[in-house]
């Protein structure tokens, strides 16, 4: 089993190493998808009801939900308006991210985040809409300018800090979700094989899913803001 | 197995661990000196609980960084090295 561990099935585009891509990455992000829509869709049905009925069991499982989203991303904004217009975006990552770490306590499914090109395109996603935001709400002449300071020799300094950015962005939750992973298959190849495993597989697929999928939304808006304010 | 070979792995296996052992001890250290100083905040002031629940998990978070580094650099000396 471990012989095969980091291997990847990649389908070569015309023969050439430049452009493949990852059979089984795609496929776990439509599976994590697929679930997405489809307890979106559960939960949705249950909103047909009468206003006198009591409310059904699914109405209070997305009034929870909601709740709980807009408890930890709304005060984190710098701004109401920032938060009308980004609310969504952050929880549409959040949802995502912790369904892919969830999905590998399945046996036989591997989450997508364990590939870095998912969480790299995410972090650049984060990168384009935190500029482009800086740009929209500060004036893009202004905001270019803003590099340079506090002095104009600042200025490589502060470009490297934002490439920074997204590198290690996207470098936390692949480290964080890889490891994982790698430890439990070591775990199950040659330690202990049973119930041993069920464990780990319960604080990382779990536990530091969660976490760390809170913590890419979090630094997100963080740096978001960051952007916004400069 | 020749023995320039060997030492090479040898020396592959040696570094991983040297990585992950010193590269984790900082990160450690941050990250409870991060948490011990938000229970301290908390303890003083318990209505700012979850603000500053959420700073604590944002600056761990960046403080981890260094540790999941060593832990990249590690996972490539003894898989792509």
């Amino acid at each position: 089993m471990l012989e095969h561990l980091g291997e990847k099935l990649v389908l070569r585009i015309g023969g050439s190493d430049a452009f493949g891509l990852d059979i089984v990455t795609i496929i776990m992000s439509w599976v994590v998808m697929a679930v997405i829509i489809a307890f979106a869709w559960w939960l949705r049905q249950g909103l047909n009801q009468d206003v006198e009925e009591e409310p059904s069991s699914r109405l209070v499982v997305i009034e929870s939900l909601m709740n709980l989203l807009e408890e930890q991303f709304s005060d984190a904004f710098e701004s109401e308006r920032l938060q009308a217009q980004l609310f969504s975006f952050i929880s549409t990552l959040f949802i995502f991210i912790t369904v892919s770490n969830w999905i590998a306590i399945v046996p036989g499914l591997s989450s997508p985040t364990q590939d870095f090109n998912i969480p790299l395109s995410f972090a650049l996603l984060v990168f384009i809409v935190s500029h482009y935001f800086g740009m929209k709400l500060n004036g893009t002449g202004n905001y270019l300018k803003s590099f340079a300071e506090p002095y104009p020799f600042m200025l490589p300094m502060n470009l490297i800090s934002e490439i920074a950015k997204p590198i290690s962005h996207s470098f936390r939750l692949f480290g964080n979700v890889f490891g994982g992973a790698v430890l439990i298959s070591v775990l199950t190849a040659k330690l202990i094989p049973i119930l041993l495993p069920a464990f780990f597989q319960a604080f990382y697929g779990l536990f530091i899913g969660a976490i760390q999928a809170f913590v890419f939304a979090l630094l997100a808006v963080s740096y978001i803001n960051v952007a916004v304010e400069e | 197995m020749e023995l320039s070979a060997s030492i090479t792995t040898a020396a592959k296996y040696l570094a991983a661990g040297f990585v992950m052992g010193i590269g984790s001890i900082a990160a450690a250290y941050g990250e409870g000196q991060v948490a011990s100083h938000a229970i301290d905040g908390m303890a003083r002031q318990p209505e700012m609980e979850d603000s500053l629940l959420r700073t604590m998990v944002i600056g761990q978070a960046i403080t981890e960084s260094t540790g999941i580094y060593s832990l990249i650099v590690a996972i490539m000396l003894l898989m792509v090295v």
